[in-house]
Formats: C-alpha cells, sequence, structure tokens
C-alpha cells in the first residue's frame, strides 16, 4: 500500500476507531466481514483505486430505472447484483460488457435462481438512452429486459451521469467524435461489480471481456453463503 | 472523486475506442490456448445445413473453418456472407460456426436458427454457452475465425471481419 492512499484510508476513519481499529477495515487484514470473496490476487489495494473494489460499499446513489418507472437506491438491492457501465450506441466493449450480463441472466433463469441475482447495466449516455432507446436495445441484445431482475439506470442528465459513473463509480469516460462516423461516440473505461446483497463489492472484473465462468462461480458463492 | 484520480482511472483502467466490435480479452492467461483442450465437443442446432446434435470443433482429421459469432454482433452477418461466398470453392473443408450465447425462455433455440437462416448460413451451427471455445482458441473479438488443419493444429486466428482473400490464402495452402 503507497504511503499516501494509506494515510488518506487511516484519516477516513481514525477518528471514529482510532488507527488500530481502522486497519483491520481499510483491507490490511486477510479477511473482510463485510464480503465473502476472498481479497483477490493483486498488487494494490482496494482504497487505492477509484472505482469501488472488494470490501467497499456500493456509493449511495439513487438512480431512475426508466423501465421500471422508479428510482433504484443502490444500497437498497436486497439480492446479490451485477453493476455495469455502457451506452448502447457503443459498438466495441459495451455489447460485450452487456451480453455477458445477459449470458448471466440466462444462466440464472435456466438454473432457477432468477430471482436471487438483479442486474443493473447504467448508461452513461442519458441524452440518446432514453426509455424508448433501452428498450430498442434490450431487443436486440436479447435481454429479457422485463424480467423482474434486469433494470437499466439511467442518470437524468449528463451532468449527473458525470457526477454517479465518473466520481461515484470511478468509470472514467470521454465524449469523442469520430471522423469516419456521422455520431459521438465515447472512449470509456470497462467495469462490472459483483456487490453482494449487503452492498458491499465482492468483485470489480475490469476486463473487457468478463470471463463469464468466473463471475458466475463468484456469483455462487456469494449467493449461497 | 477528484481530478487525480480520474486521471488515474484513465491511466489504469486503458480507454476502450474504435469501429470494430472487438471484445478484447481483459487479463492475459485467462483466455489461453492452453486452459482447454481442442477439440471441444459443442451442441448443434436445427437450422439449415445442420441438425441438433453434437459436433467436435474442430472437425477431426479435417481441414476447419471456425467461425465464433454472437447474434448481436452486426459484423457477424457480414462474415457469415463471407463464407457462404468462399465455402462452395472448398468442398474439403470443414464450416462450423458457433455462438456463445446462451439459450433461455425468452432467446431460445429456434430464435439462434431463425437468425442462421435469415443471414443465410447453410452449415454446422452450434452452442457454446460457456464460452470455452472462445477461450480455448484465445480469441479476441466477435466475429473471431479460425482455421484448423487437419492434425488439429491451429493455423490462422482472426479477431474482426475476415475477407475472402485473406480466408483463401489461408485454406489455399492447407487443402
Amino acid at each position: 500500500m503507497q504511503r499516501r492512499s494509506f494515510l488518506r484510508s487511516a484519516g477516513a476513519c481514525g477518528a471514529v476507531t482510532g488507527l488500530a481499529g481502522c486497519l483491520g477495515s481499510v483491507g490490511i487484514g486477510d479477511s473482510n466481514p463485510d464480503v465473502v470473496l476472498e481479497e483477490p490476487e493483486r498488487r494494490f489495494e482496494s482504497s487505492d483505486v477509484p472505482y469501488p473494489a472488494w470490501g467497499e460499499p456500493v456509493p449511495d446513489t439513487t438512480v431512475p430505472a426508466p423501465l421500471d418507472s422508479r428510482d433504484v437506491r443502490l444500497r437498497d438491492i436486497e439480492t446479490p447484483s451485477l453493476l455495469t457501465f455502457f451506452y448502447s450506441h457503443c459498438q466495441t466493449v459495451c455489447p460485450v460488457l452487456i451480453s455477458t450480463q445477459r449470458n448471466i441472466q440466462a444462466h440464472a433463469k435456466n438454473n432457477g435462481y432468477g430471482d436471487a441475482v438483479s442486474f443493473f447495466p447504467m448508461t452513461f449516455d442519458p441524452a440518446r438512452d432514453t426509455a424508448q432507446r433501452l428498450r430498442t436495445y434490450a431487443e436486440e441484445m436479447n435481454v429479457d429486459a422485463d424480467s423482474e431482475n434486469w433494470h437499466f439506470l439511467r442518470p437524468a442528465s449528463k451532468q449527473r451521469a458525470k457526477a454517479v459513473v465518473q466520481d461515484q463509480f470511478g468509470v472514467a469516460f470521454q465524449r469523442t467524435d469520430p471522423e469516419d462516423m456521422d455520431m459521438y461516440m465515447f472512449t470509456h473505461a470497462a467495469l462490472t461489480l459483483l456487490v453482494n446483497a449487503d452492498g458491499f463489492v465482492e468483485r470489480a472484473y475490469r476486463s473487457k471481456s468478463p470471463n463469464e465462468g468466473t463471475i458466475l462461480a463468484d456469483l455462487q458463492t456469494v449467493r449461497t453463503a | 472523486m477528484n481530478r487525480r484520480q480520474t486521471v488515474a482511472a484513465i491511466a489504469g483502467l486503458g480507454l476502450t475506442g474504435g469501429s470494430l466490435w472487438v471484445a478484447q480479452t481483459g487479463l492475459p492467461g485467462m483466455t489461453s490456448r492452453s486452459d482447454t483442450e481442442l477439440p471441444l465437443r459443442v451442441e448443434t442446432l436445427d437450422a439449415r445445413g445442420s441438425t441438433a446434435g453434437e459436433t467436435l470443433v474442430p472437425t477431426p482429421g479435417t481441414v476447419t473453418v471456425v467461425d465464433l459469432f454472437a447474434t448481436w454482433c452486426a459484423p457477424c452477418d457480414d462474415q457469415l456472407e463471407v463464407l457462404r461466398a468462399i465455402r462452395s470453392e472448398y468442398d474439403d473443408v470443414s464450416f462450423i460456426s458457433v455462438t456463445n450465447e446462451r439459450p433461455s425462455e425468452t432467446f431460445t433455440r429456434a430464435d439462434i436458427a431463425a437468425w442462421w437462416n435469415r443471414n443465410g448460413g447453410a452449415w454446422t451451427v452450434g452452442l457454446d454457452p460457456g464460452s470455452e471455445l472462445l477461450a480455448a482458441f484465445g480469441a479476441g473479438g466477435l466475429p473471431y475465425i479460425a482455421i484448423v488443419d487437419e492434425h488439429g493444429a491451429i493455423e490462422f486466428g482472426h479477431s474482426g471481419l475476415a475477407g475472402t482473400e485473406t480466408l483463401r490464402d489461408q485454406l489455399d495452402p492447407l487443402v
């Protein structure tokens, strides 16, 4: 752990519990009572990265779910859940991220645990990803968006998308205007989160093509714990 | 998140762009060819040129063109058209297309078969719901074309749309 981020972590909770009490909760110990999965093998601590990582709580944020006509407070979700960040006009990474979620949704339904997992793909392009567009996109991607467990999330404005996706979830995105295309696109980071029923991040998969088998195995561990 | 963290996020995660439907494999080693032994047995569908059952991929003892696709992948339609264009030139070559989409109640085998028929598929089409073939070939995107010789050696692997000339150049020395 870098000294700077160590100090930041210690500062964040030191006032409450004192330094000694803090160390265990920032990941220096081997285990964390808030999560089921063991700390992943990696060369950094969760507090070193801008996205919510292993053992950290999901950001306390509320985002509209336009196809459900309601708002979702992420900390109130009561099942293990998968989150990812996308925009529907994306032709590279997003269809892969969404199709991975879709295949896991199908696996859950086929294996009788459809109500024990929830899916929250969040767009960062609210200008184009209207409710109608998201419905069309779901059909293109063969997603069962009418299922109780699938909820597209759409921040209400461009500013709100920046605030939630970039600032709270640490998923950087930037608009581009490719010369060979007649519409704007985004460059963006890839992130899929597995969050447990208590709202803590079990795994942050940073891959542009997440390994479905790995997520299915992790999800099984989390939901049967 | 402050600005420094934003910059770190961009540098740390890597930004993605471009205009291909390429699914970059995330972690080196996760999809290495040694993870899974070829050939793999896959379920096949009842569709034009294909019968329900199972088959080995690649086809043992035969030069095989393996086309990995998904129905949501627009260039995969084009790849099917390219394969259709050259297939008649290679009577001794086995063609097989496989999707990693997992059938469900709402997106069934019949839906995949309908997509296949609509796009002019006319050979064996199969399912790889666990993406094991993608992993075994180390596929870095969709569409992904692999060409395997009659001994099972992978001679060619290509992410993104592969054109007729590219495929002919690869197949001609093998047949």
